[in-house]
């Protein structure tokens, strides 16, 4: 092999963190200097606090921080301590109930003036208003985001559906309380901050979102037809980063330097594994690489070629804006984004010809994959050890 | 048979005023939790069974019924109820309303959905979801009014006739005398020495839920004629805190170590009937203005408000202690408990933190001895 096709890490990826990096940086600096600073629960108002100019962290993107340098454990047992329930969604709160700057990610976050939050499961409108407290700051709850849906079945296919047809799939009298709670909300952001938020630039945000998922689904699908894979899933998922820049113009550039590097891979035959003889996809909610991987890899060839993330950017996030507002149809996608239904995994499998999917104990059940036409391997946890390695390994065993 | 006997036959036999009603041609409708505005059901003629689950019932095959492939972690009562639901034990109920209480309470809502189009032979009821949101400020108030008259216009579907004034006048006389005599009760055990004990309370509360509202108040006030007269409780007084308690095992135990329940926060103790309806507003406005502004449970923001009904309903009680008593998948519960401990403590109270609590709980000795080495602590 030529050192032109080894698997380096991309450059765009090194680029990301770099611009990462140099964003904390400023952000940091600009609240010394009595900046706003948001946090906000994924998918709920980026766009909006983007808009406004308000630099902002995702929880989730902020747990995967936490999670990738290995800080959960410690975090979760800070938080028994205290006697809380230990969740990965309460790992940013226990960041900052610890104030260590020493051990904390990033040396911790800079004080937010708000974090914003909402009711899509029980407890995190709980947690969120704990951990403002914590900070000291304002806590906005917002009623209805995501999968607040239930009283409609998500209809087959729909993931072709809900770019275009978003209307048809989100109940109008919650859609008319969302957009009436962002209205609040940008009114507040503008009495508090003096930032400007218009129809206008919104519109301009949602069709930045809209290029970047194009150049997102480009990249994807050159992936997925190229064997062996030309991206390791650690690059993929590193890219996943400039979703919390979405509706920005550097959202929209970043993600277009990465299928123009993944097509450069691609002339160049670059493979992350030359011996690929089995492709998996992997599934988890916080969007990491599996920690078993390189041991699949050189054991199997078993390369995880994809990720239910990677699905989520292609499909979940564009949508056509009706009737010229940009308010409402951000609010539905705020409020339905989408649904993690086996015929959508099993349909993102077969794109990219994956032969089963991954996934730990707890997140859908083998027979609702098989019904979808694709095998599930249920590994116990997270965890590299011998019990994951084993259903791995017996899977892979069964089909020679 | 004493009156507490007929109290404890209807605690028992839960579907027995149901079943009673269905015999004589009426029909029945189900809910979930406290939030749904059981008024409206009355005034529309069905008779209104709130469900409940059964801790010795098997719950083990509720995975397999799970939404969209998905198992979620149930509460043991959820649980117990989703099985009940699908094993026939709730047959006979004609029309379900799921209201948009925790999360695995409102996902019954599709589970049961699937599960009726899947298995059309399973004699599932009909179902109405009802949401409502998860906070008190005026907007959800008004968000929620157009919910509430959603229901009441499904319930005069059912019913196939509008919802007369008079009638939902009637059913709310009848509720808040309900309330009223509930409230009596809950003087009696905070009373020195309390004159109920915490078993017999959550007995009398309980079945307020499973007879016809009439009947029950007619056997509670015979209750409470006497009730100064009844023998006083010993003991040490204790508040319990904590999940929702739809059995006996838990206070058995408790009070079995010398201790006297005298109140408690849950929806099948004192809270379900603290707040009445006001008798001033049109009846429709009255029912939606009492359900938007009940005491809160858990899964209502903000957290403060949820620490001081839990403080002011203990300190009201004159407690020497207080248990808290947390399900295992009760996040919610589990969130606002450090909270909750530590106002207690600043007022002088001490507190047991039981977390992780089973349904059933099949080892009640380990428990006893906790509990008994809390008691002695006092």
């Amino acid at each position: 092999m030529s050192d032109q096709n080894k698997d380096k890490q991309m450059r765009v990826t090194n680029a990301v963190r770099a611009y990462q990096r140099e964003w904390i940086a400023d952000t940091r600096q600009r609240v010394s200097q009595g900046e706003p600073f948001a946090i906000c629960n994924g998918d709920d108002c980026e766009e909006i606090l983007n808009v406004m100019g308000i630099p902002v962290i995702v929880v989730n993107y902020w747990h995967a921080i936490i999670s990738t340098k290995r800080m959960d454990q410690y975090y979760q047992s800070l938080l028994k301590e205290r006697d809380y329930p230990a969740s990965i969604f309460s790992m940013g709160l226990a960041c900052t109930m610890d104030n260590n700057s020493e051990t904390a990610p990033w040396g911790g976050l800079p004080k937010p003036s708000i974090i914003v939050g909402g009711a899509r499961t029980d407890t995190e409108m709980r947690i969120l208003e704990l951990w403002a407290r914590e900070y000291g700051c304002k806590f906005w709850p917002m009623e209805y985001s995501l999968w607040h849906g239930i009283e409609k079945a998500p209809p087959p296919g729909w993931f072709d559906r809900i770019r275009d047809h978003w209307d048809e799939l989100v109940d109008p009298v919650k859609l008319d309380y969302r957009v009436a709670d962002q209205e609040k909300l940008i009114r507040y952001l503008e009495v508090t901050t003096g930032r400007k938020c218009s129809m206008a630039k919104l519109k301009e945000a949602m069709e930045l979102v809209n290029e970047q998922m194009e150049y997102w689904r480009k990249a994807r699908d050159l992936i997925a037809k190229t064997s062996p894979c030309p991206v390791s899933l650690r690059d993929q998922l590193s890219m996943y980063q400039m979703m919390w820049h979405r509706g920005t113009p550097q959202g929209r550039d970043f993600l277009k330097a990465y299928y123009e590097e993944v097509k450069e891979r691609v002339d160049n035959n670059v493979a992350t594994c030359p011996n690929e003889k089995i492709r998996l996809m992997w599934i988890n909610a916080l969007g990491t690489p599996p920690r078993w991987a390189q041991w699949a890899e050189e054991k199997y060839g078993a390369v995880c070629v994809t990720h239910n993330y990677m699905g989520i950017a292609v499909d979940a996030y564009a949508r056509t804006i009706k009737n010229n507002d940009p308010l409402r149809t951000l609010a539905a996608r705020y409020m339905l984004l989408f649904w993690t239904t086996p015929d959508w995994i099993a349909a993102q499998a077969r794109h990219s010809n994956c032969q089963a999917v991954v996934t730990a104990a707890g997140i859908g059940t083998k027979a609702a994959y098989e019904q979808a036409g694709i095998p599930m391997v249920s590994i116990p946890s997270e965890r590299d050890d011998e019990a994951t390695r084993e259903a791995i390994s017996n899977y892979i065993e069964s089909l020679s | 048979m004493t009156v507490f006997d007929e109290f404890q036959k209807h605690y028992r036999q839960r579907d027995l005023s149901a079943q009673q009603w269905k015999e004589s041609g009426g029909k029945v409708v189900g809910y979930f939790c406290d939030n749904v505005p059981e008024e409206f059901i009355s005034a529309a003629g069905f008779f209104p069974l709130r469900l409940s689950g059964d801790p010795n019932g098997d719950t083990a095959k509720v995975g397999n019924y799970s939404e969209e492939g998905n198992v979620f972690s149930r509460e043991g009562f959820v649980a117990s109820m989703l099985h009940m639901l699908q094993n026939g034990r709730y047959d006979y109920i004609d029309y379900l309303i799921i209201p948009h209480a925790r999360d695995s309470v409102h996902r019954l809502y599709p589970t049961l959905l699937r599960r009726k189009e899947s298995h059309p032979a399973m004699n599932l009821p009909e179902l109405f979801y009802l949401d409502n949101l998860h906070t008190s400020f005026f907007t959800a108030g008004v968000y929620n009014n157009k919910r509430w008259l959603q229901l009441k216009t499904q319930l005069e579907e059912w019913s196939g006739k509008p919802m007369g004034n008079d009638k939902l006048a009637q059913a709310i006389a009848i509720s808040n005398e309900s309330k009223s005599l509930l409230k009596k009760l809950a003087a009696l055990r905070a009373s020195d020495p309390p004159r109920v004990s915490g078993v017999e309370a959550l007995t009398i509360i309980g079945t307020s839920m499973f007879m016809p509202k009439e009947e029950h108040n007619s056997l509670l006030k015979k209750y409470l004629t006497d009730a100064e007269q009844l023998p006083a409780k010993s003991g040490v007084r204790l508040f319990v805190e904590g999940s929702p308690l739809d059995h006996l095992q838990f206070y058995d135990i408790v009070e079995s170590c010398g201790a006297t329940i005298v109140a408690e926060d849950n929806c099948w103790g004192n809270r379900y009937s603290d707040v009445s309806i006001n008798t001033n507003l049109d009846p429709t406005e009255a029912v939606m203005e009492r359900y938007n502004n009940k005491s809160p449970c858990t899964r209502m923001y903000p957290l403060n408000r949820r620490v001081e009904y839990c403080l002011e309903s203990a300190l009201a009680a004159k407690p020497q202690g207080v248990i808290f008593n947390v399900f295992l998948f009760d996040e919610m519960q589990a969130w606002e408990t450090p909270d909750e401990i530590k106002v207690l403590k600043e007022n002088g109270i001490p507190s047991l933190y039981l977390k992780d609590q089973p349904y059933r709980i099949a080892e009640p000795e380990a428990l006893k001895q906790r509990i008994a080495e809390f008691i002695q602590s006092i």
